[in-house]
């Protein structure tokens, strides 16, 4: 199904990022091989202005991530509308084998990407560039994943097929997918719940501890935490608050929240999730270079910064996710 | 990175580009010129499929044809009675559907026969009609208002005259004519009883086109589907449900399609935007290198190419945008229907209304603009890595 306004506009980003991060890769080949601080020659100045352009097509690319990411949850959505059997995004994903795949290295791409961001900023704060190596060698990673990105997509686009009126009955039947919304089965709700607001609790606690004594210990067990908040996150969204969203018991979907029915309250509850896992995790990522050269009060600087704003946008999520839930916990009912 | 900072650099963007105003200005028409092109398109995709979803709500829910050497041919009355016995379906209609080529107009007509009494809300069907609030007996017909218009027919006392196979005349008065919200499905439409239809088109008694089966419950419309084209294994059994998706499938083609040709003129537009940002002249080389030399950084510099870029996108944006919701939803989207519609010499005349949603405008969005941005980056980093000295020599 390439031929569908839904497919070009997510080609034509993902063929814009290829070229933005192939472009800035070429650089990155330049400054691993040339690179010589102490020289002043003409291609060491001209490496020094190409860093510039390489973190600029990097930041766009960066960008282009997370038009495609919500580009392609959006097109799911669409697709369901064509799709026999698919009645949102879930169905639409799950048409074929590369569609969740797809989805989640979409998602991991936005982390990798974000990451290499900060890293940036980090490097620039210093005349000396003490991470510039380091950050090209990233960049070099960068390219084989976006290209397993852009594969996944157009395997997933290739091999849907909408069904037709004029293909037989065979056809028409064979992929009724019933009422099946729920991704991940029968899990438990209320210990579910219980783990999430804990996992929660704990990421506040840890949070503090480390802003009043920061140890290193501690910074990796909150970005470990971080990452199992992540899943428990998904999951208790997926089985138990989306039901909350829809007021309907048997209604499980991660995807149907973003529609506007639900006044597009899915966005506010992803769009505070990622960023605050992403600081949360940003924060010890970082922590390795902390004996670089002269990085020390920078990245200090950094994680405490991170911290506070993984924690304040964890607060909004806890909030947006908790909305309908506890409200009709409180009230009984739903208003 | 302060916020003030910033404030102040969105704040030389601005006065930079209202500055520049004749260049800012050409390229923001030119710019919403290609955004108004792709949401016209959008939005006239989006504004069909809601006629569609709206007009195929009253149709039944399962269509039988029987086959015969992949081809349709007519179904035979006692059909019906091999479906007794299944449960959940509320009625079956024999309906005649054909296609009468009138030679003079050279237009095609739909000519439908049914005996709507059996249809459950075939009482209804005289809302849906302008003039005469009678069904048609028998020797009268109900037209579309594209028919009344191919034909010239008067006001008062119509007649149509139309030819059996064997081009013997078959004439039908026109008892009333259908509402002109009702278009996108009646316009070329003429509506008689079963009797009058089987003999325009010579069919023989006890056959028919097709059967409408009206399913009361539509959780249970496939597995019905299932049992019929179990019971009846020379038919094609077709769900209203296929309808609509073919229908989306359709249009998202032609829109897809018409993308790919819309990719073009957005091509020309990079270009266009690439080179009006590389060919900077020595009064603007000059300006960055004064910047740079009153302490300016090369990242300040390139988030003030990204400032401008991102307020003539986003003037283009909403320029264009508001221009295709006008073209579509005042003007018809008089510019691309013959495209989407199809190319009959009947044309429904219809209201389009997109009801706009989030999804569709980031659609546009996503087609237009991050081509733009990505076009101008190489551009920025040109100007933003101009020595200081440059100001000097």
């Amino acid at each position: 199904m390439l031929l569908n306004p839904w497919s070009i506009a997510l080609c034509l980003i993902s063929v814009l990022a290829l070229c933005l991060i192939a472009a800035a890769g070429r650089t990155a080949l330049n400054v691993l091989r040339y690179w010589d601080p102490a020289s002043d020659s003409n291609r060491q100045i001209r490496l020094e202005n190409e860093t510039w352009l390489a973190s600029t097509l990097v930041q766009n690319a960066m960008g282009l991530q997370v038009v495609s990411l919500i580009l392609f949850t959006l097109a799911a959505d669409k697709f369901s509308a064509v799709i026999n059997g698919a009645m949102c995004a879930t169905g639409s994903l799950l048409a074929n084998q590369y569609g969740m795949p797809a989805l989640y290295i979409k998602l991991a791409g936005v982390f990798l990407y974000g990451f290499w961001i900060v890293l940036h900023k980090l490097d620039i704060s210093r005349e000396d560039y003490p991470l510039l190596r380091l950050k090209f060698i990233y960049l070099l990673i960068l390219l084989p994943f976006l290209l397993g990105d852009i594969t996944l997509q157009t395997l997933y686009l290739l091999n849907l097929h909408p069904n037709i009126i004029t293909s037989c009955c065979a056809v028409v039947y064979s992929s009724g997918q019933g009422g099946g919304m729920n991704l991940l089965g029968s899990l438990n709700g209320s210990t579910l719940v219980i783990m999430f607001y804990a996992a929660g609790m704990l990421l506040y606690a840890l949070g503090l501890v480390n802003r009043k004594w920061p140890s290193r210990s501690i910074m990796f067990a909150d970005g470990l935490l971080w990452l199992l908040f992540l899943w428990l996150a998904l999951v208790s969204i997926t089985v138990v608050f989306s039901s909350y969203v829809y007021a309907m018991p048997y209604h499980h979907c991660p995807f149907c929240i973003l529609k506007p029915q639900y006044y597009y309250i899915g966005y506010l509850i992803y769009l505070t999730l990622f960023p605050a896992v992403f600081f949360g995790l940003a924060a010890p990522a970082v922590e390795p270079f902390r004996h670089r050269a002269g990085l020390e009060t920078v990245i200090a600087a950094f994680q405490r910064r991170a911290g506070w704003l993984s924690l304040v946008l964890l607060t909004l999520f806890m909030i947006t996710v908790s909305w309908h839930y506890v409200l009709y916990k409180l009230l009984g009912g739903q208003t | 990175m302060s916020l003030a900072k910033q404030l102040n650099i969105l704040d030389y963007a601005l006065q930079g580009l209202w500055r520049r105003r004749l260049k800012t200005g050409g390229i923001v028409i030119i710019f919403s010129a290609v955004i108004f092109l792709a949401a016209s398109f959008q939005f006239t995709i989006k504004a069909l499929n809601n006629l569609v979803d709206q007009d195929l709500q009253a149709t039944p829910e399962i269509i039988i044809q029987k086959m015969s050497a992949g081809r349709q041919e007519s179904i035979p009355l006692d059909y019906i009675k091999k479906l007794k016995g299944i449960w959940g379906i509320r009625r079956v209609v024999p309906r005649i559907w054909g296609y009468y080529f009138d030679a003079t107009t050279k237009a095609n007509y739909t000519v439908i026969g049914l005996n709507y009494k059996k249809m459950p809300m075939g009482g209804l069907l005289d809302k849906a009609l302008i003039k005469g609030s009678l069904l048609p007996g028998s020797g009268e017909a109900l037209v579309g208002t594209g028919v009344k218009e191919a034909l010239r027919l008067p006001a008062k006392g119509a007649m149509l005259s139309l030819f059996r196979p064997d081009y013997s005349l078959k004439a039908l008065k026109v008892s009333g004519e259908f509402m002109p919200s009702t278009d996108i499905l009646t316009t070329d439409t003429i509506l008689m009883n079963l009797a009058d239809s089987r003999d325009l088109f010579g069919i023989k008694p006890g056959l028919v086109t097709d059967l409408c089966v009206y399913v009361a419950n539509p959780r249970e419309v496939t597995t019905i589907a299932r049992k019929i084209a179990a019971r009846l294994p020379d038919t094609r059994v077709v769900p209203k449900s296929q309808i609509k998706e073919t229908y989306r499938e359709v249009f998202g083609w032609r829109g897809g399609f018409a993308s790919i040709c819309l990719l073009t003129a957005i091509a020309a537009f990079i270009i266009f935007a690439w080179d009006k940002a590389s060919g900077m002249n020595p009064d603007e080389k000059r300006e960055v290198a004064i910047l740079k030399v009153i302490g300016w950084q090369t990242a300040d510099i390139l988030g003030l190419r990204f400032y401008e870029g991102f307020i003539v996108s986003f003037m283009s944006f909403l320029l264009g945008c508001s221009l295709a919701y006008a073209h579509v939803s005042f003007m018809g989207a008089g510019l691309f229907r013959p495209i989407l519609t199809g190319w009959s010499v009947i044309h429904p005349e219809m209201v389009l209304r997109p009801g706009l949603e989030f999804s569709d405008i980031f659609l546009i969005f996503s087609l237009v603009v991050p081509p733009y941005m990505a076009a101008t980056i190489v551009p920025a980093w040109r100007s933003a890595i101009i020595p200081p000295d440059a100001a000097v020599n």
